[in-house]
């Protein structure tokens, strides 16, 4: 299992923050209800790596993964909007590199997940800045909240679900400044 | 997210806060493995679960507060509430139509309208409907075009559509009218209407939700077709969008015609290629590099026409 917790990092590390920039990337070219299942079938195929030491670039990596999602899409011509094929060759995302604006500072990526744990609801909230913030182990928790150790499970389940429902939701406005450039690129 | 997605992710948190609680029991074990292997979105949003759960672990860099330090609960809510509130302002943004009683769109344009009785009309480009709604009837007179109708429900006055000598009744129901040359097209999304012609009083044909039937001005209705996904697609036009199912491209330059001054013309060598996709009513152009794009042809575009031809 040395591998998976390899792919488990790096997707922390380097996909879950950039998921805001694909989401934006593809708001403009596809419907809205087809930005999730996009995004959910990049992460099936990131999920069907063996390995990622061979990743040098993992941004230019996840847009090419989304990329030949869109283009496998077009050619079975069910979801996508049409107008996504007129300019995919346009597109040349791989050299691509992002300004320094889209480079998620630390200190902004912090911030990020306070909010996230702030806007839980209240005990939910407690549990887990209590694990996350502090690291006390979910048994502890229960002891010092005095509820039951299946309770804390319930919490940080449902904590955590509300977490990635909202983490796609504040990606899809956290659009990039930069978008709409990249389409000019490479024409000829 | 569908709501499936919201499915998948809700199992793939419980999941993680299982392994999180301690060591999986061997039953659970082999349940998780289970639920892994039987879908690869499964895998995808565990992953995906997973780098959030460890991502959220450098929140261990954040300050501890105290756990007891009250919470901006109250100020969360009325943002909640305020945003209900505007969202509500915002949809629903039919216009009431005035006391004229014909709706005329140009080429490109498409209205919906709320009429008096709570029906709404949505007319599509190019169209003439005349409306009178009286004490006992409802009757609206297509004279070109196309527009289709959710009718409020009101057994007391039958609502009529005429297109022609095409005639088509609901009481409380959704369908839509398309005059043609010969006759017209009609297509049920809600309910039943009935439909005859002035030549044939007689002979009635009654369509249900999901089908569509073509109205014979000669010959009357032809056989009622089944075909849900097909009304819907047909009626992609309420959203300003075609949609194409396997349509050759000839017809599907039609549709684009019908929509733009600026005709979209095929090469008779490429008019029965056929094609998928969805497209927006008003940018030819767009679906015309697509399909030069798959079809390896090339477009030329001036100043009234956007041509495709082969390379």
């Amino acid at each position: 299992m040395a591998e998976r917790s390899d792919i488990v990092h790096w997707v922390a590390r380097h996909i879950l923050p950039l998921e805001g920039e694909v989401r934006g990337w593809l708001r403009s070219r596809i419907l809205p209800a087809d930005i999730d299942d996009v995004v959910q079938e990049a992460y099936c195929r990131i999920a069907g790596l063996k390995q990622v030491a061979h990743i040098a670039d993992s941004r230019a990596y996840f847009f090419q993964v989304v990329r030949n999602i869109l283009l496998e899409q077009v050619r079975r011509a069910h979801i996508v909007r049409i107008d996504v094929v007129a300019e995919m060759d346009a597109l040349n995302i791989s050299d691509d590199r992002p300004s320094p604006e889209q480079e998620v500072s630390a200190h902004r990526e912090l911030k990020r997940l306070q909010h996230l744990i702030d806007e839980l609801p209240e005990r939910c909230r407690q549990v887990f800045v209590l694990r996350k913030i502090e690291g006390v182990p979910q048994k502890e928790i229960a002891r010092r909240l005095n509820i039951t150790e299946h309770t804390v499970e319930a919490h940080v389940g449902r904590g955590l679900q509300m977490i990635l429902k909202s983490w796609s939701q504040t990606a899809q406005q956290d659009i990039s400044p930069r978008q709409g450039h990249e389409r000019k690129r490479k024409r000829d | 997210m569908s709501e499936n997605g919201n499915a998948i992710d809700a199992e793939a948190a419980r999941w993680i806060s299982r392994l999180d609680a301690g060591e999986l029991p061997l039953e659970q074990r082999a349940a998780l493995e289970g639920w892994l292997a039987q879908d690869s979105r499964h895998r995808g949003a565990f992953l995906r679960a997973q780098a959030a759960w460890q991502l959220l672990d450098r929140a261990r860099a954040l300050p501890v507060q105290r756990e007891d330090a009250p919470t901006s609960l109250n100020r969360r809510r009325a943002l909640v509430i305020g945003g209900a509130a505007t969202a509500a302002a915002v949809s629903g943004s039919l216009f009431l139509w005035p006391r004229a009683n014909a709706i005329e769109t140009p080429v490109g344009e498409m209205r919906r309208v709320a009429l008096k009785d709570g029906s709404i009309a949505t007319v599509n480009t190019n169209s003439l409907l005349e409306v009178a709604l009286k004490q006992d009837t409802r009757v609206l007179k297509l004279d070109k075009g196309e527009a289709w109708f959710d009718v409020a429900k009101d057994r007391a006055r039958p609502f009529l559509v005429a297109a022609g000598k095409v005639r088509v009744r609901a009481v409380g129901t959704a369908f839509s009218v398309r005059k043609r040359d010969d006759g017209a097209d009609v297509l049920v999304t809600e309910g039943t209407v009935e439909t005859w012609t002035t030549e044939a009083p007689k002979d009635r044909k009654r369509v249900k939700a999901g089908s569509r039937v073509f109205v014979s001005d000669v010959a009357g209705p032809s056989q009622v077709i089944a075909a849900a996904a097909q009304v819907d697609r047909a009626l992609a036009w309420r959203s300003g969008q075609i949609a194409l199912d396997g349509e050759t491209l000839e017809d599907a330059a039609a549709e684009f015609n019908r929509y733009n001054t600026r005709r979209l013309t095929i090469d008779p060598a490429l008019e029965e290629k056929r094609f998928v996709g969805w497209f927006r009513t008003n940018e030819p152009e767009t679906f015309a590099q697509a399909a030069a794009k798959t079809l390896n042809a090339t477009v030329v575009v001036s100043d009234n026409e956007i041509h495709i031809a082969p390379k």
